[in-house]
């Protein structure tokens, strides 16, 4: 029951939510799509807490990402054990970085008079996710190790089954509680990203890179 | 040669009285809003100060602007790869503490108190919490008239002596009006990674695109002249919009529109937008120069075929001709931009002030030796100060603007006097009799069409539908924040 909770009705809410607001957000209120930042009104903790936050999660994030659409390549690449360590050692040394940093953007909302006005209950919401699933990825790392392996086993697969609409989720099944809910606040947080302002992540700009330094516009060209 | 137009203002800073008029017509206009308190897109500064937001000319502080860098221009700040490192946090941006805490008053309360041995008074709270302030720590004019205050005035940068402030008989004060200057290189739209920031090729206006601004905020530190907002209830950057809708139609900005001093001039300069790169390459000295260079003369045939060529209505044309504004800084020479040396090409430009007439203090000033009019060497404002604001450094560009100034009071003085005038001063200062009498007109009597001569852009009939949109800065949909 609570697997079929977790692994099939979970995620496909969660795709469902992601890929019919987003656009839906995009096309009716652009006006809301940003990462409503708050540094103009407290700079000092941002500092120490978004920095670590971002170049913490950022990375994992892409192993999760890549691991999942390139199995191949990284089970070849994991083979070596020095390796596999190496890998370990730098994502979970990032993922206790990133945990600190959300814990510090969690705390500076606390009791803070100008920023209570700019914090809304999306923003607890996201930033408690955050924290319990940066929080259920570092449990997970240090006491079930050589999960950069086994996720390739075991979510790999089940995620895969997912996307092509026919669930098995016996590959994930029998995991340990812990592993359900670190994958149970995935989906959450996929599930809200299209409500709040997380939509920030799915627009890197990078056209800036190539283009000349001044734009015009011009209502006749 | 690729010829464009630009809409430019200019401001006589010798009549500017410091009421801050444009400054509130602008804010009742465009940033009576929430999140948009503290943005004053037309602001008045007391000079010698450290203006708004504070010390806003430290560029090693804000980074804002383009260094040379070998022979190639780059933003001050940082290039394309640290951008992409900077995108979770602003290093440079400026923050609420330099500009200060909006505030305002709970009138409410005079009307509502309940009955007591006291007056009811009316409490300043702050308008981003709501708690009260018990004591105001900032405004946008915050050092206004304190041109000798040691806490404020001797930190403005331009002040090399600060020993001039320190005594009765030296010290001096100015009004610095300011806006956005809507930039032939503005660092603001360079240093956008969303783009969301452009220049209007028809009139040169610099504008940000709401829907497309992501809120990275590296415009707010790119502009150095900070007059890129960050506002924290939509979550994204706004500047002046040189009152578009308005221009647009013939009439003149807010600001400008409501002086009270009628210190300012607004008109159309054409330019040849291929020679903006090389002109911002130039030497701090030599900055003045590169400006009137890269300013097109509308008389010149060949220039008008070619501004022809690009799109650029006779209406325009006859506009440029008629420009006071071209009159002020190409053909008088008079009108300067502010802190070159920062290399955006800003296109307001600024007449220096020359300093009060006095009349019974003949000794201290030596003031006989115009009659009444001090000379060049006797100003109380240091040449170097003014250098320092308006020509990248360089004296003599201050002097031959001043020399004209003086040449004209001079000889305008005489001839309400009846006394004898001297033509050579005039010479001297590179004037005749017409040029001066004109001069003087458009610096006293000058009506409404003459200091503002704007041409109607007709945008109803090219795009009514985006013209419909666009005008009105009003963010109708819901924000974030809520708010309307
Ligand atoms: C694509 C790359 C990303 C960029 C450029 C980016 C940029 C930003 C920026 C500019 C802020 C605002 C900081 C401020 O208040 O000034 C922010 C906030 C935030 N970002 Fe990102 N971000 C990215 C990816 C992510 C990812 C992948 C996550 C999470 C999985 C994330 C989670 C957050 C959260 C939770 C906040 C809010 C912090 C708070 O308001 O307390 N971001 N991000
Ligand atoms: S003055 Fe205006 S156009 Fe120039 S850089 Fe600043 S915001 Fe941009
Ligand atoms: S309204 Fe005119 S005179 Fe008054 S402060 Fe503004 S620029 Fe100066």
């Amino acid at each position: 029951m609570l697997n079929s909770f977790i692994f099939i009705a979970l995620p496909y809410a969660a795709l469902a939510l992601v890929l019919l607001v987003t656009p839906y957000r995009f096309l009716s209120n652009r006006l809301t799509w940003s990462a409503y930042s708050t540094q103009f009104l407290e700079r000092n903790i941002l500092y120490w807490g978004i920095n670590p936050w971002h170049y913490g999660i950022l990375p994992i994030l892409l192993a999760h990402v890549v691991g999942f659409a390139f199995p191949g390549v990284f089970k070849r690449f994991l083979g070596n054990p020095q390796t596999l360590l190496g890998v370990e050692s730098v994502l979970l040394g990032l993922g206790i970085f990133a945990v600190l940093g959300v814990l510090l953007l969690l705390l500076r909302r606390v009791n803070s008079g100008m920023l209570k006005r700019v914090t809304f209950s999306s923003d607890w919401l996201i930033l408690y996710l955050l924290l319990f699933q940066a929080g259920t990825g570092i449990y997970i790392g240090y006491f079930m190790r050589w999960g950069s392996q086994w996720y390739l086993h075991t979510a790999v697969p089940y995620l895969w089954s997912i996307v092509s609409f026919q669930p098995q989720i016996e590959y994930v099944a029998d995991l340990p509680l812990v592993f359900k809910l670190h994958a149970a606040c995935a989906f959450l947080i996929v599930a809200v990203l299209p409500f709040t302002k997380l939509v920030h992540m799915l627009y890197l700009p990078v056209d800036f890179l190539k283009d000349p330094p001044l734009l015009y516009r011009w209502r006749s060209k | 040669m690729d010829v464009r137009a630009q809409i430019v203002m200019v401001f006589n800073l010798d009549k500017c009285i410091g009421c801050h008029t444009c400054s509130i017509s602008c804010k009742n206009i465009w940033t009576d809003r929430q999140g948009a308190e503290y943005m004053w897109w037309n602001n008045v500064e007391t000079k010698p100060g450290v203006g708004y937001p504070r010390q806003w000319e430290d560029q090693e502080r804000f980074k804002g602007g383009w260094v040379v860098d070998g022979k190639k221009l780059k933003l001050k700040a940082m290039g394309k790869g640290p951008t992409l490192a900077s995108m979770f946090f602003q290093p440079n941006m400026p923050k609420i503490e330099d500009y200060y805490e909006p505030f305002d008053f709970d009138y409410g309360n005079l009307a509502g108190a309940k009955e007591s041995k006291d007056q009811p008074v009316a409490e300043a709270f702050s308008q981003i919490s709501g708690k009260k302030i018990e004591e105001i720590q900032g405004g946008p004019n915050w050092d206004d008239d304190l041109s000798g205050s040691q806490v404020y005035a001797a930190k403005d940068l331009n002040l090399k002596d600060k020993k001039v402030i320190e005594s009765y008989d030296s010290m001096f004060m100015q009004y610095l009006p300011r806006i956005c200057n809507h930039c032939l290189n503005p660092a603001c739209v360079a240093s956008c990674p969303s783009r969301a920031l452009y220049k209007r090729g028809e009139d040169g206006i610099v504008l940000v695109d709401q829907e497309v601004c992501k809120g990275w905020r590296f415009c707010t530190s790119a502009c150095p002249y900070k007059k890129v907002y960050y506002n924290w209830n939509t979550g994204k950057a706004e500047k002046c919009i040189f009152c578009y809708p308005r221009v647009e139609t013939g009439q003149c900005n807010a600001c400008a529109h409501s002086c009270v001093g009628r210190i300012r001039y607004v008109g159309v300069l054409l330019y040849d937008a291929d020679a903006v790169e090389a002109a911002a390459l130039k030497g701090d000295a030599e900055l003045v120069e590169a400006h009137r260079d890269v300013i097109l003369d509308p008389r010149d045939p060949e220039v008008c075929r070619m501004a022809r060529e690009n799109g650029i209505s006779d209406q325009w044309l006859d506009a440029a001709v008629a420009s006071p504004v071209y009159a002020l800084v190409k053909e008088f020479r008079v009108a300067l931009p502010l802190h070159p040396e920062f290399r955006t090409l800003p296109m307001a430009y600024y007449i220096p002030s020359l300093s009060p007439v006095l009349s019974t203090w003949g000794d201290t000033h030596k003031l006989l030796e115009h009659g009444m009019i001090p000379a060049l060497e006797t100003l109380r404002v240091p040449i170097g100060y003014l250098a320092s604001l308006l020509s990248g450094g360089n004296e003599g560009v201050i002097e031959e603007a001043l020399k004209k100034l003086i040449a004209l009071r001079v000889q305008m003085r005489a001839e309400n006097l009846r006394l004898p005038a001297d033509p050579a001063l005039l010479k001297e200062a590179g004037l005749d009799e017409a040029a001066a009498k004109r001069l003087y007109r458009l610096f006293t009597v000058a009506g409404y069409n003459e200091r503002n001569v704007i041409p109607p852009q007709q945008r109803e009939e090219q795009d009514p539908e985006r013209r419909k949109q666009e005008a009105g800065f009003g963010i109708l949909k819901k924000t974030r924040g809520g708010a309307k």
